[in-house]
Order: C-alpha cells, then sequence, then structure tokens
C-alpha cells in the first residue's frame, strides 16, 4: 500500500532501488524487480468477434502456486474495442500498463498499483496518429517519467515506414521520431530497447499495416508483398535520439534482449523470415551485427516470433509459431549460441516470459488475428511451467477458447505489494 | 597570463581529483561513463512535463512556495532523505551535486545561472535544523551558485510534490504484523528543470554523471541564448 498524503509522518531508512533490469526483458528503467514469486500474469487479449464480449481485453491470471486460485482467471478487463491487441509495458514506476492494438492508434492505460489483481482502465490516448504520423503501436518502453513508443506503420500508406513517439506518463505527447532511411535504413520498426550504460538505442524492423492486417496464406503468395518486411536493425544515440548506424539483419528482426550481466556489451534478437539469431555487439567504439545462429531449420519457416534472455545472460528461450516449439539456447558464448533443448508446447505459440530466476515460463498462443491457424490448430491459452534446468513442465493452463476470451498474446508479471508494502 | 578553463575542463580535473584515494574518504567514486555523450546543443530537451507547485520549508522554518526554487534560473532538485545510505540513491546524488557544484564555481558564466534543490521525503525526521546540520557549508552562498534544502511539515504536503514529479516512493511494511519497517524505498531520480519551470531531463543513476548533466545545463543556456 502506498502512504496516504493524510498520513502523520513518513517512516524511512533502508535502501533506494538501484534501477536495473525487470524480470529479464523490460525497460531498465522500471523501478521494482519481482525477485521472488509473481501473483499475476497479466494476458493482453485479442478480441474475437462472437467470442464473449468480442472485446480485446486485460486478462489477470492468478500464478501463485500457494493461492487457492492458482491458474484461474481472477479479472479481466475489456476496452470495448477489437484492434488487434498486440502488446504492452510498465511505466517506469510499475504502476501502470500501457497497451495498444497495431489497427488503431489508440492507447489504454491500466492501473495495475490500486489492485494488483484488478486493474482499471484509467486514460485512453488517442493522439499518436495525428501528433506523430505513426500507426500500430507496438513496444511500450518505459524512460524516466516518459514513455517511448515503437510503431508499426503509418497513417498515409500504411506500409512499413514508421517511427518512435515520446510521451510523458501522463500520457502527452512529447516528441516523435522517425526511423532511418539513409544510410541503408528501410524506415520500417518493430522493437526497441536500451542499454543506458552504453548510450544505446537499438531498433528492429518487421512490415507495416497493409501486410500484417492481411491473412498469412494471401500474403505469403503476394511477392510483392513479401518484399515488404523489414532487414535493419538501427544503432541510436540514445541521449541525443539520432541513429548512428544501421546494419543489414534480413528475414525481420523482431524483439530485442540486451544481456543483463553486468559488463555485457551485447543484444540478442531473432530473424523471423529466415530464422536466424543475430548478434548485435560493441567491438572497439563501433558497434555490428553478425548472424550467429540458426533455429530449427530455416526451409521449413519455424518462424520464431519471440525470446526470452535468462538474467545472466547465459540462456535464451525461443518460441517457433509454426511447430510449437520452445527451444533453449545456451549463450555463454553470445558469438555461437548453442540449441540444449526443444518442446513442442503448443499447436502454435508466441510469447514467452521468464520469472526473474528462470524458474518459471509462461507462454501464450497467439501471432496475429489473421495470422494465427485454423479449426483445431488454433489453440488459445496461457500455459504455465516449471524449469528445472533440464525439462519443462507444464503446471497450469488457462484455455482462453473455453473461457470465452479471445487469443492470448502478450504478458506482463504482476505482483501484491509492489506499490508498497 | 590567465588561463580559461571551460566547465567540462574543470569536471574533468575535479574528477581526477576524486578519484584520488584521499578524496574517496569523502566521496563515493562517480559512476564511470562509458561512452562520450553528445556535445551540447547537438541535441533537444523536450519539455516533459511542468515542474509541480507546492509548500515547502526552508532552512529558517519560512514555509513558502517550491516554485520559488524551481523558477527563474537553471534548477537541478533532487530528493533525500538524510538517513539514506544506499550508495546508487541519495550519496551518489549529492556526489554528483557535489562534483558539479565544483566544476560551477570554477566556471564564472555560469554563475548565477544555476540553482540546486535538495528536497527531503522525510518531514518526519528532516526537520530544518537537521538538514541545516546535513548541508553543512554547502548552504552557504557559494560562488555563484546557491545550493537549497528544504523539507516539508508533513506527508500531507510533501505527497502532491513526490507524485507530481514521480519520484516514486514506498514505504515497506512487515508482513507478519502489518507494522512499517521503517524503511523506505525509492528509485533515484534527479531533475533538471528550465527557469521557465518545465521538467527538461530526469536522471536516473545509470545516466546521473557530471558530465551529462553539466552538457544538458549547457544544452539550456545555449537554447536560451538562442531564443534572445
Amino acid at each position: 500500500m502506498r502512504p496516504s498524503p493524510g498520513a502523520a509522518t513518513l517512516i524511512l531508512a533502508g535502501a533506494a532501488f538501484a534501477a536495473q533490469a525487470d524480470e529479464t526483458c523490460n525497460s531498465p528503467y522500471i523501478a521494482k524487480l519481482i525477485k521472488g514469486q509473481e501473483d499475476f500474469v497479466y494476458v493482453w487479449t485479442l478480441g474475437v468477434e462472437g467470442v464473449g464480449d468480442g472485446s480485446d481485453k486485460l486478462v489477470t491470471v492468478d500464478v501463485n502456486p500457494k493461492s487457492k486460485r492458482y491458474g484461474k482467471v481472477v479479472h479481466t478487463v475489456s476496452t470495448g474495442a477489437r484492434v488487434e491487441a498486440h502488446h504492452m509495458g510498465f511505466t517506469d514506476d510499475r504502476r501502470r500498463i500501457w497497451a495498444g492494438g497495431l489497427a488503431d492508434n489508440r492507447i489504454w492505460v491500466f492501473d495495475i498499483a490500486t489492485d494488483p489483481a484488478k486493474p482499471r482502465i484509467v486514460q485512453t490516448i488517442s493522439d499518436l496518429g495525428d501528433k506523430s504520423g505513426w500507426l500500430g503501436p507496438h513496444t511500450y518502453y518505459a524512460m524516466p517519467n516518459r514513455m517511448l513508443v515503437q510503431a508499426l506503420s503509418n497513417t498515409k500508406d500504411k506500409g512499413g515506414r514508421t517511427g518512435m513517439a515520446l510521451y510523458n506518463n501522463q500520457g502527452k505527447f512529447i516528441a516523435s521520431y522517425a526511423m532511418p532511411t539513409a544510410h541503408g535504413g528501410d524506415g520500417y520498426g518493430y522493437d526497441l530497447a536500451v542499454n543506458p550504460a552504453k548510450n544505446v538505442l537499438l531498433t528492429s524492423s518487421f512490415t507495416g499495416y497493409a501486410n500484417y492486417m492481411r491473412p498469412i496464406g494471401e500474403l505469403m503468395k503476394d511477392g510483392e508483398a513479401m518484399k515488404k518486411f523489414g532487414a535493419t536493425m538501427a544503432v541510436w544515440d540514445l541521449k541525443a535520439m539520432k541513429p548512428t548506424q544501421v546494419f543489414s539483419v534480413p528475414g525481420a528482426p523482431l524483439e530485442i534482449r540486451w544481456s543483463l550481466k553486468p559488463g555485457d556489451n551485447w543484444a540478442v534478437t531473432a530473424a523471423a523470415l529466415t530464422s536466424k539469431l543475430w548478434l548485435v555487439r560493441q567491438e572497439g567504439k563501433a558497434w555490428v551485427a553478425k548472424e550467429v545462429g540458426t533455429i530449427g531449420d530455416p526451409a521449413k519457416i519455424p518462424l520464431p516470433v519471440d525470446i526470452s534472455i535468462t538474467r545472466d545472460g547465459k540462456g535464451l528461450w525461443v518460441n517457433t509459431f509454426m511447430d510449437g516449439k520452445t527451444r533453449y539456447f545456451d549463450m555463454s558464448n553470445p558469438e555461437a549460441p548453442k540449441q540444449t533443448y526443444e518442446k513442442v508446447t503448443g499447436k502454435q505459440v508466441n510469447m514467452i516470459s521468464q520469472s526473474w530466476d528462470g524458474k518459471r515460463v509462461y507462454i501464450t498462443s497467439s501471432l496475429l488475428a489473421n495470422w494465427d491457424k485454423g479449426g483445431d490448430d488454433n489453440e488459445q491459452f496461457l500455459r504455465g511451467f516449471e524449469w528445472n534446468g533440464k525439462e519443462l513442465a507444464q503446471k497450469f493452463e488457462v484455455d482462453f477458447n473455453k473461457e470465452k476470451l479471445g487469443r492470448a498474446h502478450h504478458m506482463k508479471l504482476g505482483a501484491k505489494g509492489l506499490a508498497g508494502g | 597570463m590567465s588561463v580559461r578553463r571551460s566547465p567540462q575542463a574543470a569536471l574533468a580535473v575535479l574528477l581526477a581529483a576524486l578519484a584520488a584515494p584521499w578524496a574517496l574518504a569523502h566521496h563515493a567514486e562517480p559512476p564511470a561513463l562509458d561512452f562520450t555523450p553528445p556535445p551540447p546543443g547537438s541535441y533537444v530537451l523536450h519539455r516533459i512535463m511542468p515542474a509541480p507547485e507546492g509548500r515547502i520549508v526552508g532552512l529558517d522554518g519560512r514555509v513558502e512556495r517550491l516554485s520559488r526554487y524551481t523558477r527563474g534560473q537553471i534548477t537541478l532538485l533532487g530528493f533525500i532523505y538524510t538517513t539514506c545510505v544506499d550508495p546508487q540513491g541519495c550519496p551518489l546524488a549529492y556526489q554528483v551535486f557535489d562534483a558539479l557544484k565544483e566544476a560551477i564555481e570554477a566556471t564564472p558564466r555560469l554563475h548565477g545561472k544555476v540553482r540546486f534543490v535538495t528536497l527531503s521525503f522525510d518531514p518526519a525526521r528532516d526537520t530544518p535544523d537537521v538538514m541545516r546540520h546535513y548541508a553543512g557549508s554547502r548552504a552557504v552562498e557559494g560562488k555563484g551558485l546557491r545550493w537549497y534544502f528544504l523539507t516539508t511539515r508533513s506527508a500531507r504536503e510533501l505527497m502532491p510534490i513526490v507524485d507530481g514529479f514521480g519520484q516514486d516512493v514506498v514505504v515497506a511494511y512487515d508482513r507478519s504484523s502489518g507494522q512499517p519497517r521503517r524503511e523506505l524505498s525509492h528509485v533515484l531520480k534527479v531533475f533538471l528543470i528550465d527557469p521557465a519551470g518545465d521538467v527538461r531531463e530526469v536522471y536516473s543513476s545509470m545516466f546521473l554523471h557530471p558530465q551529462m548533466v553539466l552538457n544538458d545545463i549547457e544544452t539550456l543556456l545555449l537554447e536560451e541564448a538562442e531564443a534572445r
């Protein structure tokens, strides 16, 4: 709980939080880590017409094994819209979640501090398109008192040219930054991740609304459309917010994960269409990008869609959507990742998140409404696993079809008492 | 012959001195800066938000409006509590403020342009007398720079300021008894405020380096000069 303004005193002592990495994949500016057992997984869920209320929603699942409601949905809050709900992110104080959809420009702000078990919408931001010209907010990356939002498309032609928008935590637009188009830049965007110690912002690239909203089968037959995927990553001077280097990284490099190990100077990403792992590393003063590994059989297009790095930078989970596999790579030598484990964890799998200690792993199923599989293969779930270093053991499942919730996509972890107590 | 020294050069000399073993007894070593920051004026410091208003208490015990200390000059404001010992918290901020103070005092053209504000978020213990003791000689008007040490009368008056700055503060509770554990956690943030009262940069412990702050101060001064 938070001290009330009427409290007679604040009782102090003790230590300040060192602002370091969140449970493995969040902004390093996020204040509070869940180093023990998380209580909740928040699942940003795409609404499906005719299923439940048909609306995009934030679903709260109790994931504390000591709870009587372990593995159960304890709360849902609908947006009243269906806009291809995709990703979300915490504000730097971890009191709010910003979440949005790729088919729209609205961003919903959820209060998770007042009652972590019952998030509620406290604000809707709707000026992204008007202020920046970007469309389809994707990544929400906490900066001190601000949120840096990476979009995927633009309002003008709905193609892949896009950029980032900076808001303050009150939801006021501050500035926008176009993805680089000079020096080899393709202007596309997808994810962003910051390494403050190096003053570096790293960005990746995907595709625009015109592609990601099309049915996947139709899209893959369209040779011209398939050329319109991102094939670059960019290094930015974080302080100046100016691109300094552009790398050729073919095949739509997606999620970016910096090694959190102190002193490490590298990040990793997976290129979805080529099924390759890429390393971005500082060599001397310059940064280089190099292909360092293969995920499955690229000829079969396994489609690596999400990665999650362990807190010590020595391991990487990779989910491949098409074959439903969860793979673990030994990253002890980031120049030569070695796959040491794999398991089919669903008929289709997308996001993967892990606890700070790496002992618990959570997986969801949905990629995009028009790219998910059909029929019986269209499983929609949140599955919780325990990882003992050798085997993933499933502990619970929430069937999002059966519960009439929709398509389960992005996850964030929550805990009671993070707001004080 | 007189030699004009840039604030960056003054800062470099100071940081070298701080790194000397004799100095470490009084100063923590500044965080390493593992990159070359962009030069002043080569980037934009956006207006992030207005600095909040509130009522504060100075060392003389007078109640005043906070805006008296956040407008009219470039202001570097940080929250502390006097019993904080975490090296990545209040002591780091103090050490960076000290380094900047000496760099600014060594640079006549910066005199009168910048003020420091240290505001306690422990109104119960950090009374004006405690703050005066904590400030020591720092509260005495220096050469071209004033450093103000402020507190508040109560949590009721403090919390709107803390919330307004987005400075998260957490009181920890003992789970078994439900009682406060005499413990407070906060993420270090230091705020750079322009003369109009707008927050232009927020430094976390990872970016709170004297060189970064000095470049930002220079950037605001260049912006001010261009606007004239």
